[in-house]
């Protein structure tokens, strides 16, 4: 059974994977939390995966694992259980044998664990089938099965519900959720797809060409993105490049109120969350503090959430439920009211923003 | 209800155009009538040779041939040899594969050139090169000696012999298999508790199999067939090639081919033997794991 210092820890780890460099990077997964990195393809997700689990070697830094320095061990000594993007499963063993190979290797008993799991996850059945008979779902559940039949110290997913499905990788997101809440260890899952990012994290890490951009507590993290890099991976729709003074931020033909966080002046860079926008009917409400009048350009009955394109000059995106349309009678020319609530807004300098 | 009926009855799905069963023409087009008269051309200048000398023999003259106790001692002496070197190219040739496919390092492809290299050495070269290293004053062949191992007119010269032209079999069918295997599977093998040694038994080597297998086979039929490099370190005692070279001089074509044909015989029964071996049911499982 963990005990509540079996947490992870990582300190200024550098590696190298050809020309890319990874890091300098600092990260702590305490135990029984689930840090979801996010990052777009080649930002070194997968490369620090491989230097936690000693697969890849580290130029510097260090990495501990419950109390224990880990970073010269090599990979078979660590006990972290690893989940690959598409299983890696052993081709030529049965699921059973697969699920059985860590316990083996490692010389543990493993055959009450592995029967344990197989009913966990809902694949007895599965058990003497080839892993070339499987789907992609029941693949990534093999594989989570074979990851946690060596009771690792620390459970590491790289991208195991990207090569899935829709249907099948929002049910996988799910089951995922509940086996990591079961686990008493530390766990990283590094995605590129923010719905499995904010389905999945207790913590949020964004990472950019191979440093950390930020990190924390998701929902911190989700609603106060550090840069533009950030903001874009969350979700958060660009607006342009205004110039910020006394409090007020102008961008093209637009006057924003700047957030309270936002100080200073000079060239900026605007970010906003298109489904925080709020829009009425012009000719239904007189005045609404704040509000912008303007038109409606466009309207994309996009799913499950329409987009609204705005007449304004740099154009606002707007994310509405389909509902809302109705109701309120939005439709191409419709004159609304467009307000665009101060959180919602983030403002970063160009400078930054760049980097 | 022939074949033909059974495909025009059956329903069609929509958007698909009306029902049309073309007979399938042999070849189907005239690209594909040259590549087959080209292609069946070269294939009847390698059997008809072969279907020649075995016409030549009667049935007298190879069942002489064969109790022949010259022909008899260098016909298991080429078995014998070719076995024995195959063993050692897959010995030696794995790890080299495993190498040169799973690394990337400086001067990796001065070393697979170095792989290849008996591919291009005539094999006479090869053999007075090996002379100069094996023979009793060689590097290798003078301290030899001194323990009482020589290679020079033995048994072991004609193996390091064979073992010099087709060792690049070896090595070369392994690292195209090893190449194939993906990476994470000994990745996952090896956060799983592995060591290396592990891993490499019991995923690389089961996965591999079929190339290794392949390369032993290929050894084997490259070693049984050799003459150039055999004949200058090793004239005596005679493999069936070089047994036949000298019924060749000593009694001529009819008692040569005779000979010939016996070896032709032996060689063609084991190498279908042992492809059979390597490529059908030992592997079936794998083939079934990849298919």
């Amino acid at each position: 059974m963990p005990t509540p210092d079996s947490s992870l820890g990582v300190r200024e780890l550098t590696a190298r994977a050809g020309s890319f460099v990874l890091g300098p990077l600092t990260l702590e997964v305490p135990a029984n939390r689930v840090l979801v990195i996010l990052g777009p393809s080649g930002s070194g997700k997968t490369t620090l995966l491989n230097v936690i689990a000693g697969l890849r070697s580290s130029l510097a830094g260090r990495v501990d694992l419950a109390g224990q320095d880990i970073t010269g061990l090599p990979p078979e000594s660590r006990r972290i259980g690893m989940v690959f993007q598409d299983g890696a499963l052993f081709p030529h063993l049965t699921v059973r044998e697969n699920i059985l190979f860590g316990p083996r290797a490692a010389r543990l008993p493993g055959t009450t664990t592995a029967e344990g799991l197989l009913g966990q996850l809902g694949i007895t059945r599965l058990a003497d089938r080839a892993p070339r008979t499987l789907s992609g779902g029941e693949r990534q559940r093999v594989a989570l099965a074979r990851a946690l039949a060596i009771q690792p110290r620390l459970l590491l997913l790289d991208e195991p519900l990207s090569a899935l499905d829709q249907p099948t990788r929002e049910e996988m997101r799910g089951q995922l959720r509940q086996l990591l809440a079961e686990q008493c260890i530390p766990a990283i899952h590094v995605t590129h797809n923010r719905d499995e990012a904010f389905t999945l994290a207790d913590d949020l890490a964004i990472i950019a060409a191979g440093t950390i951009r930020q990190v924390g507590n998701a929902r911190e993290v989700a609603a106060q993105p550090a840069d533009s890099v950030a903001a874009k991976l969350l979700g958060w729709t660009e607006l342009g490049t205004g110039v910020q003074e006394h409090g007020r931020v102008r961008i093209g033909d637009l006057t924003l109120t700047a957030p309270e966080t936002s100080t200073g002046s000079g060239s900026v860079e605007v970010y906003y969350r298109s489904e925080d926008v709020i829009l009425h009917r012009a000719d239904r409400r007189l005045s609404l503090p704040g509000g912008l009048i303007t038109s409606i350009q466009q309207v994309d009955m996009t799913v499950p959430l329409a987009r609204i394109r705005l007449a304004t000059t740099p154009a606002i995106s707007v994310l509405t439920l389909h509902r809302e349309i109705r109701t309120e009678n939005l439709e191409p020319g419709s004159e609304v009211i467009a307000t665009m609530p101060p959180p919602s807004i983030r403002i970063f300098p160009s400078e930054f923003a760049q980097t | 209800m022939s074949w033909v009926s059974q495909i025009l009855a059956r329903p069609r799905t929509p958007g698909q155009g009306p029902a049309r069963v073309r007979a399938r023409r042999w070849p189907s087009s005239s690209f594909d009538a040259v590549t087959w008269l080209l292609g069946g051309l070269l294939l009847a200048f390698i059997v008809l040779p072969l279907i020649r000398l075995a016409a030549t023999s009667s049935i007298s003259n190879l069942h002489q041939a064969a109790a022949s106790a010259q022909v008899r001692d260098a016909t298991l002496l080429s078995l014998q040899a070719a076995a024995i070197t195959a063993g050692i190219a897959t010995l030696f040739g794995v790890p080299l594969a495993y190498l040169l496919a799973r690394h990337s390092f400086r001067g990796r492809g001065v070393i697979q050139a170095l792989v290849d290299l008996p591919l291009v050495v005539p094999h006479t070269v090869a053999g007075i090169a090996l002379l100069f290293l094996l023979g009793r004053t060689g590097w290798i062949g003078g301290p030899a000696g001194h323990i009482g191992v020589s290679f020079y007119g033995s048994q072991w010269g004609i193996v390091a012999a064979m073992l010099f032209v087709s060792c690049p079999f070896a090595v070369n069918s392994a690292r195209v298999a090893f190449e194939a295997i993906d990476p994470r599977l000994e990745q996952a093998a090896r956060s799983l508790g592995a060591t290396p040694w592990h891993a490499f038994r019991r995923i690389t080597v089961p996965l591999g199999l079929r190339g290794i297998l392949t390369g032993a086979v290929l050894v084997y039929a490259r070693s049984i067939s050799e003459f150039g490099a055999v004949v200058i370190i090793a004239y005596y005692p005679a493999t069936a090639p070089v047994e036949i070279y000298n019924l060749f001089l000593q009694s001529g074509l009819t008692q040569s081919a005779a000979a010939a044909v016996v070896l032709l015989i032996v060689v063609l029964a084991t190498f279908l033997v042992l492809r059979t071996l390597a490529t059908g049911r030992l592997l079936a499982r794998i083939d079934r794991a990849y298919s």
